[in-house]
This record gives C-alpha cells, sequence and structure tokens, in this order.
C-alpha cells in the first residue's frame, strides 16, 4: 500500500496546527513584551511586534525595590547549588542502596523516601515553614537550597542505572581486591556519566522553575527568584501587562534555549523517571 | 630452613571502613535530607493538624484531639473544595489521557516521517518550562480585552468565551491551561509505549482485514496497559493536587468556583489556621493514596479483552 500524497499533505498540515496551539502562548508572551498597549488592544493577535520597543524590560529593571539582577543571581545560585545536592545526595544514596539493599535502616530509608515524594508536594512545603522557623533558617537562601536538594525522581534515575550494571562487572572488580571506594571511583563512575548529565539536566530544569517553596520560606524580596518575582509582580495593583510578559520571556527562554539544545536527553530523562516511580 | 610464616595483615582503617561502613557513609547525606526536608515535616504536619492553631509555632503546642479535622468536615466551603476537587480530576485525568492516547496514535503513525520529532518537541514544551510563567500567558490570553483567546474565537467567527470572569467556565478555563501543560507528559509516555508495540499482530491483523476500531481494542489498546497505568496514576496525583493554576489564574474564584482543597489549604495556612490547614494537609494525602492504590489495583486487576 502506497501512502497517499494528499493524506500526508494533510496530516502534516493538521500536525503543524496543533504544534502551533502548544506554541502560540510563548510566542504571544515574546511579542507582547516588545509591543506597545495600544498595539495590542488592535490586534491581540499579531506575533510579530509592529516594533521593538525596549520600554517593558527597562521598566522592570527595578522590582518591589530590589534590582532584576537579585532576582536572575538568586535563581542562578539557587538552581545550581541545588541541583549540586541533589544530584551528589540521590547519586551516592542510590549506589548505597543498590549495592547493599539488606543493610539495616536501609529498608527503611527507601520506603521513608517514598513516603516523602508521595507526600502532595504543595502540602509538603507548608509544614517545612515550620521546620525552617525550628532551624532558624526561615529567610535564608541555605534554607531553600537545601529543600529543593530534595529531588522527587533523581533517586530512581539512578537507582534504574545502577541496577542494569552487570554484577559480573562488580563482582570481578572484587575478586582483584578493589577497594569499595575505587569500584565507585574507577568503575561505576566512568559509566555512570551519561546518566548524570541526564539527571543534572532534569533536576536544574525542575529547580529553575520551582516558586512556591521559595515563596514560603522567603521572608522578603531580597531571597526571591525569576519565578516568584513574576508571581508578586503578576498580583501587584496597576498591573504593567508588557512588563510582566517581559519577565515571564526572561524567566522561560533560558530554559527554552537549553531544552532545544539537549531535547532527546530530557525527554527519555523523564520518561525513564516516570516508567520507575 | 624453616619457612616463616608471613602473618596476615591487620586491616587498615580505610580496608575495615570498606565493608558495611563506607555504604552508610554514602547514604548519610541523602538520608539526612529525607529525613529534615521530608519525613520532619510530615510529621510535623500531622502533629499539627492535633493542635490549637495559634499554638501550634510554640514550643508547647496545645492539644486538641480531632477538633480541627471535626471543624474543616463541618465547614461547607471545605466540602465544597472536595466536591470540587473530585470533579476536576475526574474531568482532567479523563481529557488528559483522551487527548493524549488520540494525539499520540497520530503522531505514531509513519506517513508523519521525520516531521514527528518536532511535533514531539512542541508538545512537550510546556511541560519542561517554569509552569508559574505559563500560567500567566494563560490568564493573560484569557483577558477579555487584550487576550488572544476571544480574538482568536471572534476572528473564527464564534462567540466570546467568558473565560475566568465566570464561575461556568472558570473550570474549564483552568482545565484548557493544564490540558497544555501537562498532556505532553502523558504524550511521551504513551509514545514510548506505542514503540515497543508487537508489529507481527498488526500486521497479522490487518492480513484478516479487522476494522480499524477492532484493531484498536483488541490489539493496540491492551499493549498499552503499561502507559495507561502509568499516565492515570499520575494524572490522578497530578491534579488532586492542582494548586498553581489556582493561584495564578483564579484565586480560587469566582465566587468560590475553583477553590480546590490545595489552595483552600494554602489559604488557611496564610491566615495562619495552621491547625485546621494541617488538617486538611492529611485529609488530601489520604485521599491522593487511597485513589492512587485503587487505580493501581484497578489497572492491575481489569480484563483487557
Amino acid at each position: 500500500m502506497r501512502p497517499n500524497p494528499v493524506v500526508k499533505a494533510a496530516m502534516i498540515a493538521l500536525a503543524s496546527f496543533i504544534s502551533l496551539l502548544f506554541v502560540f502562548p510563548y510566542l504571544w508572551m515574546i511579542a507582547a513584551s516588545f509591543r506597545d498597549t495600544e498595539a495590542i488592544l488592535t490586534a491581540p493577535l499579531r506575533l510579530w511586534p509592529e516594533s521593538f520597543s525596549l520600554k517593558a524590560y527597562r521598566d522592570i529593571l527595578v522590582l518591589s525595590g530590589e534590582p532584576l539582577s537579585t532576582y536572575l543571581i538568586n535563581s542562578l545560585l539557587i538552581t545550581g547549588a541545588s541541583t549540586v545536592f541533589t544530584v551528589l545526595t540521590s547519586l551516592m544514596g542510590a549506589y548505597a542502596l543498590t549495592r547493599a539493599p539488606h543493610l539495616p535502616g536501609f529498608g527503611l530509608l527507601r520506603v521513608g523516601f517514598l513516603l516523602v515524594i508521595m507526600y502532595p508536594y504543595m502540602l509538603l512545603v507548608l509544614p517545612v515553614y515550620l521546620v525552617m522557623f525550628q532551624l532558624g533558617l526561615l529567610g535564608t537562601t541555605i534554607g531553600i537550597i537545601l529543600f529543593l536538594s530534595v529531588g522527587p525522581i533523581q533517586f530512581f534515575l539512578f537507582e534504574q542505572f545502577f541496577k542494569s550494571i552487570p554484577r559480573e562487572v562488580i563482582e570481578a572488580a572484587r575478586m582483584d581486591n578493589a577497594s569499595e571506594m575505587k569500584i565507585l571511583m574507577r568503575i561505576v563512575a566512568p559509566m555512570s556519566m551519561p546518566v548524570v548529565m541526564t539527571v543534572i539536566l532534569i533536576t536544574v530544569l525542575l529547580n529553575w522553575a520551582q516558586w512556591f517553596p521559595v515563596l514560603v520560606i522567603s521572608r522578603s524580596t531580597d531571597t526571591y527568584t525569576l519565578p516568584v518575582a513574576l508571581l508578586s509582580l503578576n498580583s501587584e495593583l496597576g498591573v504593567n501587562f508588557q512588563g510582566i510578559m517581559a519577565l515571564a520571556t526572561l524567566t522561560t527562554l533560558p530554559v527554552i534555549i537549553v531544552y532545544l539544545l539537549t531535547q532527546r536527553r530530557v525527554m527519555e530523562g523523564m520518561i525513564s523517571g516516570a516508567v520507575k516511580g | 630452613m624453616v619457612a616463616i610464616p608471613v602473618p596476615a595483615a591487620r586491616p587498615t582503617l580505610i580496608q575495615r571502613l570498606d565493608g558495611a561502613a563506607i555504604f552508610y557513609v554514602f547514604a548519610l547525606p541523602f538520608a539526612a535530607l529525607t529525613i529534615v526536608m521530608g519525613l520532619w515535616p510530615i510529621a510535623l504536619s500531622i502533629q499539627t493538624s492535633f493542635t490549637e492553631s495559634f499554638t501550634a509555632l510554640s514550643p508547647e503546642p496545645t492539644f486538641v484531639g480531632l477538633e480541627n479535622y471535626r471543624e474543616i468536615f463541618a465547614d461547607p466551603q471545605f466540602i465544597r473544595s472536595i466536591n470540587l476537587t473530585l470533579l476536576y480530576t475526574v474531568l482532567s485525568v479523563a481529557l488528559n489521557l483522551t487527548v493524549a492516547l488520540a494525539y499520540a496514535l497520530f503522531l505514531n503513525s509513519p506517513l508523519l516521517g521525520r516531521a514527528a520529532m518536532i511535533f514531539k518537541l512542541c508538545v512537550f514544551l510546556p511541560v519542561i518550562t517554569p509552569d508559574l510563567a505559563g500560567y500567566i500567558v494563560w490568564k493573560w490570553m484569557y483577558n477579555t480585552d487584550f487576550g488572544a483567546i476571544n480574538a482568536g474565537l471572534n476572528a473564527l467567527g464564534l462567540p466570546d468565551f467568558a473565560g475566568t470572569s465566570s464561575q461556568s467556565t472558570a473550570m474549564i478555563s483552568l482545565l484548557i491551561a493544564e490540558l497544555w501543560y501537562h498532556v505532553g507528559f502523558y504524550v511521551i509516555i504513551f509514545l514510548a509505549n506505542l514503540a515497543m508495540i508487537d508489529k507481527s499482530l498488526i500486521e497479522a491483523a490487518r492480513m484478516d482485514a479487522t476494522p480499524p476500531w477492532r484493531m484498536f481494542t483488541r490489539i493496540i489498546l491492551p499493549q498499552l496497559r503499561p502507559a495507561i497505568m502509568i499516565n492515570s496514576v499520575y494524572a490522578l496525583i497530578q491534579f488532586l493536587k492542582t494548586f498553581t493554576v489556582v493561584v495564578v489564574i483564579t484565586k480560587g474564584g469566582p465566587a468560590g468556583s475553583t477553590n480546590f482543597v490545595s489552595y483552600h489549604a494554602y489559604q488557611m495556612f496564610d491566615q495562619a489556621q495552621y491547625g485546621k490547614a494541617a488538617a486538611m494537609a492529611s485529609t488530601l494525602f489520604a485521599g491522593v493514596m487511597v485513589l492512587a492504590f485503587f487505580v493501581y489495583w484497578l489497572n492491575q486487576r481489569a480484563d483487557w479483552r
């Protein structure tokens, strides 16, 4: 049966239309950040700005008394540090729990972790306020970073990978009297590089988007990240629509660029994380 | 000559550590984070649900037994938010899974060729971008003056959509925005499963001139069982906790028509009603667990033919 070219063209057209619906909000957001109010009111659907006005971007250089750079630096710092912590702790934790699952306490730890990730995230954040209060970490960047370091799927991605390493590989190393440290550094670590890269990528994307824990743990705007600044700008009275779109663009664009550069890895990582979890 | 036996070297500290201890060292940071940032807050939340709100933060909170639970279940607003959450969850799960399955089957067609990768990229794009930014854009697209939605409808000669300004359409508006955000994830899971389907069965059925609908229900659907299970459990957990979209777009309104449990609990928390907020959280947690296991069990026992 030969594919009918008309059917094929119709299917591509339909798929393109549906894809446009998914991409439309981003195009609309970027366009609106450059257009003036009157232009938007006259032609709300237009996706190519009449002129590229940077007024909206200039207007958001200072937000709620903080320079925009504060939020950007917080975003980078919090995302970076929490990614390092999440990846390191879940990597080592998953390695220990896969290699020695029968050590006393490890079974319990696994169940405890499962319970934590099953607890509705947004409801976990509320008691975290109480915990931060008791630890004296309320309103601190450290508090935010530590909380974001409990990752939902990273542990499973690593666990799944370590389980896939053939037993013989590690047994052979043990026969040669290699220490556990050596086995980890010389044998396991080089093999894990691709999965580590995938997990880093997913963690960066997830943590960049986090807003609720940041809002709850913060006491003032000086620990806000870009998404939280966006939320607070959005709830101000007398809203500055183009400014909101400009800030939304700044929050989203880095992620879109990273995603376009690494598409396959992100998708595959998300799938295997989901299938296991 | 008498051979002098070489004494076995005493294991060094490192070597002794090398046994079980090293695994405890590896697991320690992970365990510490899980306990301090996970189990402790959960325990604290459960404890708080049994204490009087204004003493919850004090060193010696007053325990009031089940009083908070009694109060929240006597509150018609909370009962209404439970009903709204359940309705929204059922609609969302059904809508997302149906759309995702249909679109995955469509994208799986060999006719699309290499272009399919681009279409996959587009549908998955919202999943990895910050949800908050995406929903803020949707909020403005629903705007009746600026918004792209009504402009688009009018351009097609269709009537205005009231969007988030009316009680009757507010929930639908959230459904659409969340469909846009989440459906790509379910599509990708279905596609991964479709790639693993046994092609020979489909070929055999085609030889027998099996009608398309029969082919779908008897041959394709049963093989999609793993994806259906993952997606339904995920979607259920996802939509029961619906929160960000409410905070950004409707704030529970208009007139409480989108006041879901998680948002309601958050408002209680915001008003320093910690006891009640924690009681609501525990109730939602119990609900999520029970429903997730129920769906899991249903999927396990269902006869798929």
